[in-house]
């Protein structure tokens, strides 16, 4: 059963008369990794913003676990997909750093001991310790992408959506990513990675899914089936 | 139907001058009709002023309720005991604050129908500093950003699983409040970043600043002019008269 499905899936944008997504038919499944590529403009984010239903499509379904993802609140997908958008600044409005990490957690009811465990966890992974209180805003691009993908982990969603995870990042917090990432894909948790870093893709994907001009152009199936081998 | 923006900012003028002048719901239900049909003829969407009055529709009915219950009159509609609480004229006079700011509001799509380049350069050319030209049509341009800001934290503190539509009033008003400090200062953080930009790419860096571009007026402008400015002076004093 996947995970996530979509049936002639398109999208258009308000005012625009060409559709930004047509004829998109996906499914993704919960325990794998993905990753999606393509030039700009090739309607990558949008079709993840479908995914979290951000955006509605102006026709075809998407379903979340065979349930049609309309008929989930935003906070319910949520729960359950974690999503970290391409600009990071977009995803940070609490006054601290902690506050960031702990936001989902503590509004979910969950035990403060468990919280403060969890968000020095974080903090120390993703080596944001030195600016547990530092205002969000005011961090560099790099920084705040770690600590919005930090914050999404941190609720610990069934499914990932990281839409250009790797930008800003360096070698060695690129490396410390995807060894954290590959945990998280261990314990049996899927992800789909939007990203224009093919080394980062061939490392982490099992699956590589080509978009252009609103189209899925190539979709390589699993590494091992006859699809990704061709 | 092609006028010069400036044109159409003396028409939104005269609009909105009449709008706070009227007091009587037909005089201002007209007005509204006037801006509607203006709108159509500059090829402005209908059905999108709906979408500009629907964030204003809680103010209006707070603002409906207050004066429908304080205006005084003499036609009394409902009262508590010898208190009169709801009145004809307070009804009329509830009406014709809703009518007015739906007027303001549909008279201000009019300058939607133009660039904000060419609001800069109409002020300019109207002799207007063009710092302070440039700061209005930023501040306008601003405004769309900081609802889109808005909407992104809703949808991030959504995705983040909090059910905002059913958390208790409370709860709710506090995580607004906390939510609101972080969302000024990144707008601050943002108007400080835009400074620095202008000024790396010259902004006052000479006194004489040169246009690629200048509006010009034509005759189908001054006669439009003419007849706003004339039919407003003449409908504002005829009361007096």
């Amino acid at each position: 059963m996947p995970f996530l499905q979509l049936n002639q899936v398109a999208f258009t944008y308000a005012g625009k008369t060409s559709p930004a997504l047509s004829g998109i038919n996906l499914s993704l499944e919960k325990d794998d990794i993905t990753a999606m590529v393509g030039p700009n403009g090739s309607g990558k984010t949008t079709l993840t913003k479908l995914m979290i239903g951000v955006l509605q499509p102006t026709a075809g379904s998407i379903y979340l676990e065979q349930r049609p993802l309309a008929q989930y609140s935003l906070a319910e997908i949520g729960r359950r997909i974690g999503y970290v958008f391409q600009n990071p600044s977009l995803q940070l409005f609490c006054p601290t750093v902690a506050e960031e990490i702990s936001f989902g957690l503590t509004n979910q009811g969950c035990d403060p001991t468990v919280v403060e465990e969890r968000v020095g966890f974080y903090l120390n992974y993703f080596e944001l310790t030195a600016y547990r209180n530092a205002f969000p805003l005011y961090l560099s691009h790099g920084e705040k992408q770690r600590l919005a993908i930090a914050a999404v982990l941190a609720n610990e969603p069934e499914f990932l959506i990281l839409d250009e995870p790797t930008i800003g990042l360096d070698a060695y917090r690129k490396r410390l990513l995807e060894e954290y990432l590959q945990k998280v894909a261990s314990l049996g948790r899927g992800m789909l990675l939007v990203s224009h870093d093919i080394a980062f893709v061939n490392r982490m994907a099992k699956r590589v899914i080509t978009m252009g001009d609103g189209r899925i152009q190539s979709d390589s199936g699993w590494r091992g089936n006859a699809a990704y081998d061709a | 139907m092609m006028l010069d923006p400036r044109t159409k900012m003396v028409m939104v003028i005269c609009l909105t001058s009449l709008a706070l002048v009227y007091n009587r719901p037909a005089q201002l239900l007209l007005l509204f009709a006037v801006t509607v049909v203006l709108l159509a003829l500059f090829h402005f969407r209908i059905s999108a002023i709906w979408g500009y009055l629907k964030p204003f529709l809680s103010l209006m009915l707070f603002l409906f309720v207050i004066q429908s219950i304080f205006s005084p009159g003499n036609e009394v509609l409902l009262a508590i005991g010898s208190v009169p609480l709801i009145t004809t004229e307070g009804l009329i006079m509830g009406a014709s604050v809703v009518l007015r700011i739906t007027v303001v509001i549909a008279a201000a799509m009019l300058l939607t129908t133009f660039s904000s380049r060419d609001f800069v350069l109409g002020l300019v050319q109207w002799r207007v500093p063009y710092e302070l030209a440039f700061m209005v049509s930023i501040a306008l341009r601003f405004l769309p950003i900081f609802k889109d800001e808005l909407i992104n934290v809703v949808t991030a503190v959504q995705l983040r699983g909090i059910e905002l539509k059913k958390i208790p009033w409370g709860q709710k008003l506090a995580m607004y409040r906390r939510l609101a400090l972080p969302i000024v200062y990144g707008a601050m953080l943002k108007a400080q970043q835009l400074a620095i930009a202008m000024e790396a790419r010259g902004f006052r860096a000479y006194p004489r600043r040169t246009y690629l571009r200048r509006l010009q007026f034509y005759w189908a402008d001054y006669v439009v002019m003419v007849i706003f400015l004339t039919g407003t002076i003449i409908l504002m004093i005829q009361p007096f008269i």
